[in-house]
């Protein structure tokens, strides 16, 4: 294996984790448009002590990315303005307004004016974010993306399967937010919230799979060849699993089985795309040798202090507490 | 109309002047949290718990904001500045890649900090706090060896042709201009905070004197201390940055003094007035001594001057009355003590803490505006030129203008939600019996 392939491999690793623990933020969002207020706790719940390490993994793959492959950085800013500029716009605002809901009403008072907006601005953003990052890779796969930009702002939304891999992108992240927060209505004792998410579950469960036959005809040709077809049937057969699991309802096995559908779709696909950027248009290329090697010692070093860290923390918060008011607490 | 390059820098310009407000806050505020945590534990005084308290929700949303603006920064450096990245995106790698397991580590501590208060035992939840603290000032750090490489590049390969083939690793470790960057802005962070905290307090206590209690005044000194006492190290620190640039970047230096000339026995400007000579012996101890002017560099490669010029006025200034800020402050609470009252009671100083609350905010960007107006035209100094360094794609007047609708209705909204926080009911438990046993307890297995 060449530093650049190790490289390649953490950034993948990265965005890997991005999608299934990232992506169950944004499918909160999702669930968060729900009517039922109960629900709508639950997402805070969830989400609120989370979601800003999850969104490091974001941070993560793009450093990875400009530190490793400056030149494969600079074609994709190039090529994806579109897509990634409404990204962008997406995470800021999905931020913010998820923050500025949360402590709207910090003492049990009434909410400051405007925080059922920024509630509503965090659920609809929360869909922009993974439907563009969707279409990103759908524009990638079309080969219809030039280099230098020249294919225009709305080229990578300009196709069947860019659209179609954005609408993936949104059903397989709030999949995997109902499972988790199934889990978490489980656990909170809440019978009716626990049945009505595990439909959610299954309802866009089935969406995402139905999504994702849809775009297999429209791969490219020499895309679809080079498809590894093991890692697709991980993904198949974690989806069907989850799927069961959660009818069952063996929630706790049915989290690890959902993170396997995304995860193996999206090996699948880099797969098939390594050592490409833009299929036939740009390839990847690592940084000077001895720059990328201690990159990517660093990277390993660093997973190697943030992942216990990260385990540690979510032990930590899942314990249960003694006091029920403890998120808002005193102060 | 703004042309591409224009709006681009603009751009670049007012996002890291949004993100750096809550970047230095989020350096800044940990450490007081821990301080005033720590006081609590040791005196049991649960005035400071209160504090540290309150001051985890407003970081809370303060870290968001920070983070998401972090964000647009770092997409932003592709979307507005390919060129640049793609030459030298691993020449500052490794800052970028130490600083993200920063930001990884920050964000994980500090959802144990703000969610653990009551999961966590009183030890464990301040244990917590200090890598939150340590990763904050990590984050300053590594970012601005990435800046102070752009004004100081070292570590260029070339090929035979002069062709720059690879960089060092550790270029931005290594910069000359690296030393005095990272000790400013790390000084910055710490005078931002404490001011702003400080301010936050004076205005309480001007608005409604009953306020003048234990609880706002342990929360005003706090940041008053922090804030105050960084002032003259500070303009230390800032006088070895300029001795650092006027080496390293002259044209840079004749752009921040305005020096059109080559001089002898150059004169120091401030605000209206000069004082002849005096720019030559604060740079070298020689009256007499030569100041590279303007004129040596190419018309092609000088800076703006009015606005570099300018912006250093407005930072020296403002360090300066900092300065004298807190000598009329330590005055006036040494006379106090004695006397057994507080500095407090004073109107005046009240009045002079609230108004000083944004000065550092201001002088923090114009320092930047310095760092980086005065680099122009390079994006990396003698290496790239900004033009070279910008996007094919077009339309970029667009972008800026969404960018400052986005953030002017952010900072509207939270505006409105800080303020609620800071004004939710009081929490000053003057050493209720449940705090006191559960700090007496932590004190007798920490002792
Ligand atoms: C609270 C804010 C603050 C205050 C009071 C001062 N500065 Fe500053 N200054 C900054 C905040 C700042 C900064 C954090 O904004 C900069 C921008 C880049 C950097 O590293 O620090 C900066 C840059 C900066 C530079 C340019 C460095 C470069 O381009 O490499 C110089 C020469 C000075 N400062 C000098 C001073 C002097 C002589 C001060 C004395 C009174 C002073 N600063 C007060
Ligand atoms: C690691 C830190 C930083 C990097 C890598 C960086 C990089 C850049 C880049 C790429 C540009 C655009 C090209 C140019 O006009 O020179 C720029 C411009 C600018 N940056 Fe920085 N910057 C950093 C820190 C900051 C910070 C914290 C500020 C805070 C306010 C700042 C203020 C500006 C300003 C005012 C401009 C516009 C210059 C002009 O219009 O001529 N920079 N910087
Ligand atoms: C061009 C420059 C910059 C880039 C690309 C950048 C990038 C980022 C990113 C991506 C984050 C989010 C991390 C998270 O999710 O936790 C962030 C946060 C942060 N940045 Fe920046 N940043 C820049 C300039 C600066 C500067 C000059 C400072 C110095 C004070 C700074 C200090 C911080 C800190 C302390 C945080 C933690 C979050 C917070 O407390 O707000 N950054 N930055």
């Amino acid at each position: 294996m060449t530093t650049s392939d190790i490289l390649a491999l953490l950034v993948l690793a990265g965005l890997t984790a991005y999608t299934v623990l990232g992506g169950a933020d944004f499918g909160a969002g999702l669930w968060d448009l729900s009517r039922d207020r109960r629900q709508r706790d639950l997402v805070v719940r969830a989400m609120g002590p989370v979601w800003e390490a999850n969104h490091v993994w974001l941070i993560f793959v793009l450093i990875a990315l400009f530190s490793g492959f400056p030149g494969g950085f600079a074609t994709l800013s190039r090529s994806l303005t579109g897509p990634l500029s409404i990204a962008l716009l997406g995470i800021v605002l999905r931020g913010a307004a998820f923050a500025f809901r949360q402590y709207g009403a910090p003492h049990g008072g009434p909410p400051v004016r405007g925080t059922a907006l920024w509630g509503r601005v965090f659920a609809v953003s929360s869909l922009i974010t993974p439907f563009a990052f969707g279409a990103a890779a759908g524009g990638i796969t079309t080969g219809a993306l030039r280099a230098d930009g020249s294919a225009g702002f709305l080229a990578p939304f300009l196709a069947p399967l860019p659209l179609i891999a954005g609408l993936l992108a949104v059903a397989a992240c709030g999949f995997i937010a109902a499972v988790y927060l199934t889990t978490d209505a489980d656990r909170a004792g809440e019978p009716d919230l626990v049945a009505k998410l595990r439909t959610r579950a299954l309802a866009s469960g089935l969406a995402a799979g139905a999504l994702a036959l849809l775009a297999l005809p429209l791969l490219p040709k020499g895309f679809l060849d080079r498809l590894p077809w093991l890692a697709v049937a991980v993904s198949v057969l974690s989806g069907a699993l989850a799927l069961e699991l959660m009818r069952r309802g063996q929630f706790l096995l049915a989290r690890v089985a959902a993170a396997g559908a995304p995860a193996g779709l999206l090996t699948g696909w880099a797969l098939a795309l390594y050592p490409w950027v833009l299929p036939g248009e740009a390839a990847l290329s690592p940084a000077p040798s001895a720059t990328a090697g201690l990159i990517a010692g660093v990277l390993i070093v660093g997973l190697l202090v943030v992942i216990p860290s990260y385990v540690f923390m979510i032990r930590v918060l899942r314990a249960p507490v003694d006091r029920t008011d403890a998120v808002t607490g005193v102060g | 109309m703004l042309d591409d390059l224009t709006a681009a820098r603009e751009q670049m310009a007012f996002s890291l002047g949004f993100h750096i407000i809550f970047a230095v806050l989020g350096v800044g505020m940990p450490w007081l949290m821990l301080w005033a945590e720590w006081r609590g534990f040791r005196t049991g005084d649960g005035r400071w718990t209160a504090l540290a308290r309150r001051w985890s929700k407003a970081v809370a949303v303060l870290f968001a904001v920070g983070a998401v603006s972090g964000t647009v920064l770092s997409v932003e450096f592709g979307l507005l500045w390919p060129e640049f990245m793609a030459r030298f995106g691993s020449a500052f790698g490794i800052s970028f890649t130490l600083e993200s397991f920063a930001f990884f580590l920050e964000a994980i501590f500090l959802a144990l900090y703000l969610y653990g208060w009551d999961r966590l035992s009183p030890r464990a939840h301040l244990l917590c706090g200090i890598p939150v603290a340590v990763s904050g000032v990590a984050s300053a750090l590594f970012v601005t060896t990435a800046n102070a490489w752009m004004n100081g590049p070292v570590g260029l390969v070339e090929g035979p042709d002069g062709e720059l083939v690879s960089t060092e690793p550790l270029g931005p470790f290594l910069a000359p201009t690296t030393g005095p960057q990272v000790v400013h802005m790390v000084l910055a962070a710490f005078l931002c905070t404490g001011l702003a905290v400080a301010a936050v307090y004076a205005v309480a206590m001007l608005r409604d004197p009953a306020k003048r209690d234990g609880y706002h005044r342990r929360g005003f000194a706090a940041g008053a201390v922090m804030g105050l006492g960084l002032a003259v190290p500070q303009a230390l620190v800032g006088d070895w940055a300029s001795r650092v640039v006027a080496e390293y970047q002259p044209a840079k230096f004749a752009a921040m003094e305005g020096l059109e000339h080559t001089t002898d026995g150059a004169p120091f400007s401030i605000g209206p007035w000069e004082i002849p000579n005096l720019l030559s012996l604060l740079l070298t101890f020689d009256p007499n001594a030569r100041i590279t002017g303007l004129d040596v560099v190419p018309p092609a490669d000088r800076p703006p001057v009015a606005i570099t010029h300018l912006a250093f006025q407005v930072m020296i200034g403002i360090g300066v009355a900092l300065i004298a800020l807190g000598a009329y402050a330590a005055w006036a609470w040494y006379r106090d003590h004695r006397r057994g009252a507080h500095v407090t009671d004073r109107r005046g100083l009240l009045i002079a803490m609230a108004a000083a609350g944004p000065a550092p905010f201001v002088a923090l960007l114009a320092g930047w505006i310095v760092t980086e107006v005065g680099r122009q035209p390079w994006i990396v100094y003698q290496v790239m030129r900004t033009p070279e360094a910008l996007t094919s794609q077009t339309g970029l007047e667009t972008y800026f203008y969404v960018t400052i609708v986005v953030y002017l209705a952010l900072s509207v909204a939270l505006v409105a939600i800080l303020r609620r926080i800071a004004a939710g009911p009081h929490p000053a438990p003057d050493r209720t019996p449940e705090t006191r046993d559960r700090h007496r307890a932590f004190s007798d297995q920490w002792h």
